[in-house]
C-alpha cells in the first residue's frame, strides 16, 4: 500500500508511523474489559470455529515451545498451554499491558501454572533468542501492527528450523454478496454493537477499517514468504471473511 | 469445514459440561494432561483426538499431525451401549475394543470417561451423514430424536456439498451458509444451555 515515507495507516486515516501503536494502544485500553464479550457477538461466536481450526493447523505436540502473539485475552494461548502438556511451554504475549492484564489473570483463573509464561512485547522487535519456538501464532493482531513485514521477519528469526508461524486474520471475501454483506455488516452494525456494548463506537470503526486495509491473501502470503518462509498455505474461512496463513522455516 | 468445526466444538462443550460435574474424573483426567487419545470408530471412518488439559477440560481435535499416545477402537454401537449400561463396570465401550499404543493411558482415559453419562449418539450424529447416523441409531433410542437429526443430517450435507463443489458454485449459497452456520450455532449454544441447567438440578455435584 502506498503511504508517504515515515506514514502509515489507522483505519483509513494516514498516520505517523510513530504514532500508530499509541493509538492502536488506545483502541485495546479501551476495549480491553468487553473484549471476550464483543467477540461473541461481533462474530456471533464463529470467531470460535476459526480457533479451532488454527489450533489444528498448528500441528502441536507434547514438549513444545509456542510464542503467541497479540495473545489480548489468550483464546489461544489457553488452549496451547493445555496442547503442549506439564512439559512444554507457552509464552503468551502482547504489547498492551491492559490486554495482557486481563489475559494473565484470566489464565491464573483458569488454573494454569508451571508451563505458560507472560510477556509484554511487539511483534515487531521479538526480544528472544534465534531458533527457540517450534510455533509462533498471531491472532487477529498483525493488522494491528505498523510494520508487518517486520514482524513477519521477527516471527521467522524466533522459530526453531522444522517450527512453523500461523496468521489468523481478517482477510478478503471471495465473492460479492458475502463481501457487501459482510461491509454493511462492519461499517453499520458493528460501530452500533460497539457502541452498546462497550460504550465504544470508534473503536469498533477502527477495527472495521483496519480489516479493509489489510493485505489480501496473495500479498500477505507474498510477504510471508518474503520473510524466509516456506511451504506456505492460505485457509480461507467463511467466505474468506477470515484467512489462516501458515509458513514453515527449515 | 464449518460445520464438523461446529460439531466438534458442540461435543467438546458438552462432554466438558459433564465433566464440570465430576469433579473425579476431571482430577484423573487432569493427570493426562496434553496425552492424546484417539477414539476410532470402526465402520464410519471416523477418529476423534481427545486432549485433556491441564484441569482435566478436553480438547477435541478432528486432525492431528502424527499418531497419538494411544487408540482405542470399537464399533459406534458399543460406545453407544455402554452408556445405556449401568456405570459399575466403567468402560468406554460395552463390547469389544482395541487398543494400540500406550495401553495404561487407554486404561485410564476409558476408566475417567466412562462414569460420564455422555449421549454418544447423540455426540456422534453432530458429525455423521445419514448413513452413519443411521446406523448408530438403530435400535438404540431410535424415534425420538429423528426430527432433529434429519436437520443436522439437511446441514451436514449441505456443506459437503459446498466444500466439494465450493469453486463451481454461484455466491448465494456461501452467504447462505454462513447465515446458517451462525443460526446452528445460535441454536446449539441454547441446547446446551438448557442442557447443562437441566444437570446443574439434577446433579449433587457443584459446578459452579
Ligand atoms: C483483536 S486482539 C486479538 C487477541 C487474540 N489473539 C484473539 O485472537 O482473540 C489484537 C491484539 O493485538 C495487540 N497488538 C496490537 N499491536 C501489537 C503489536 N505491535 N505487537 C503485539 N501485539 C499488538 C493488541 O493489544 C490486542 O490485544
Amino acid at each position: 500500500m502506498d503511504d508517504k515515507p515515515g506514514q502509515t495507516h489507522f483505519g483509513y486515516r494516514s498516520v505517523d508511523a510513530s504514532e500508530k501503536a499509541s493509538l492502536v494502544r488506545g483502541v485495546f485500553d479501551s476495549v480491553a474489559n468487553r473484549y471476550d464479550l464483543m467477540n461473541d457477538l461481533m462474530s456471533f461466536g464463529v470467531h470460535r470455529l476459526w480457533k479451532r481450526l488454527a489450533i489444528e493447523l498448528a500441528g502441536i505436540r507434547p514438549g513444545q515451545r509456542v510464542l503467541d502473539l497479540a495473545s489480548g485475552t489468550g483464546d489461544l494461548a489457553d488452549r496451547f498451554a493445555d496442547l503442549v502438556g506439564p512439559e512444554g511451554y507457552v509464552v503468551m504475549s502482547d504489547i498492551n499491558a491492559a490486554m495482557l492484564g486481563v489475559g494473565r489473570d484470566r489464565m491464573i483463573d483458569r488454573g494454569h501454572a508451571g508451563n505458560i509464561g507472560y510477556a509484554q512485547i511487539n511483534a515487531e522487535s521479538l526480544p528472544v533468542e534465534d531458533d527457540t519456538f517450534d510455533l509462533v501464532t498471531i491472532a487477529f493482531g498483525l493488522r494491528n501492527v505498523t510494520d508487518k513485514q517486520k514482524a513477519l521477519e521477527a516471527m521467522y528469526r524466533a522459530l526453531k528450523p522444522g517450527g512453523r508461524a500461523l496468521v489468523l486474520e481478517f482477510s478478503k471475501p471471495t465473492n460479492r454478496p458475502l463481501e457487501r454483506l459482510y461491509d454493511v455488516y462492519s461499517f453499520h452494525v458493528l460501530p452500533r454493537m460497539g457502541d452498546l456494548v462497550a460504550n465504544d463506537a470508534e473503536s469498533y470503526r477502527y477495527l472495521a477499517e483496519s480489516i479493509r486495509m489489510h493485505p489480501d491473501q496473495d500479498t500477505l502470503k507474498g510477504m510471508i514468504e518474503q520473510a524466509g518462509f516456506e511451504r506456505c498455505d492460505v485457509r480461507n474461512l467463511t467466505g474468506g471473511i477470515v484467512a489462516i496463513h501458515r509458513g514453515f522455516k527449515f | 469445514m464449518t460445520i464438523r468445526d461446529l460439531a466438534l466444538e458442540g461435543i467438546e462443550q458438552s462432554i466438558n459440561g459433564l465433566l464440570a460435574l465430576d469433579p473425579v474424573a476431571l482430577q484423573r483426567l487432569a493427570r493426562l494432561h496434553g496425552r492424546c487419545v484417539g477414539l476410532q470408530l470402526d465402520g464410519i471412518g471416523l477418529t476423534l483426538y481427545f486432549v485433556p488439559g491441564h484441569d482435566g477440560r478436553l480438547q477435541l481435535l478432528g486432525s492431528i499431525e502424527g499418531e497419538p499416545d494411544c487408540t482405542l477402537s470399537g464399533s459406534p454401537l458399543d460406545l453407544v451401549r455402554a452408556g445405556d449400561e449401568d456405570h459399575g463396570h466403567a468402560q468406554l465401550f460395552a463390547g469389544n475394543v482395541r487398543i494400540d499404543g500406550d495401553t495404561a493411558l487407554a486404561q485410564r482415559f476409558s476408566e475417567a470417561l466412562a462414569g460420564l453419562d455422555i449421549d454418544w449418539e447423540e455426540q456422534l450424529s453432530r458429525l455423521t451423514g445419514d448413513i452413519a447416523a443411521h446406523e448408530i441409531g438403530r435400535g438404540v433410542r431410535a424415534a425420538a430424536r429423528q426430527g432433529e437429526r434429519m436437520r443436522d443430517v439437511t446441514a451436514a450435507n449441505l456443506s459437503e456439498y459446498l466444500t466439494e463443489e465450493a469453486r463451481l458454485l454461484p455466491h448465494p449459497f456461501e452467504v447462505d451458509q454462513f447465515l446458517t452456520d451462525v443460526d446452528t450455532l445460535r441454536d446449539d449454544v441454547a441446547r446446551l444451555e438448557a442442557r447443562i441447567a437441566l444437570l446443574e438440578k439434577a446433579g449433587p455435584g457443584d459446578p459452579q
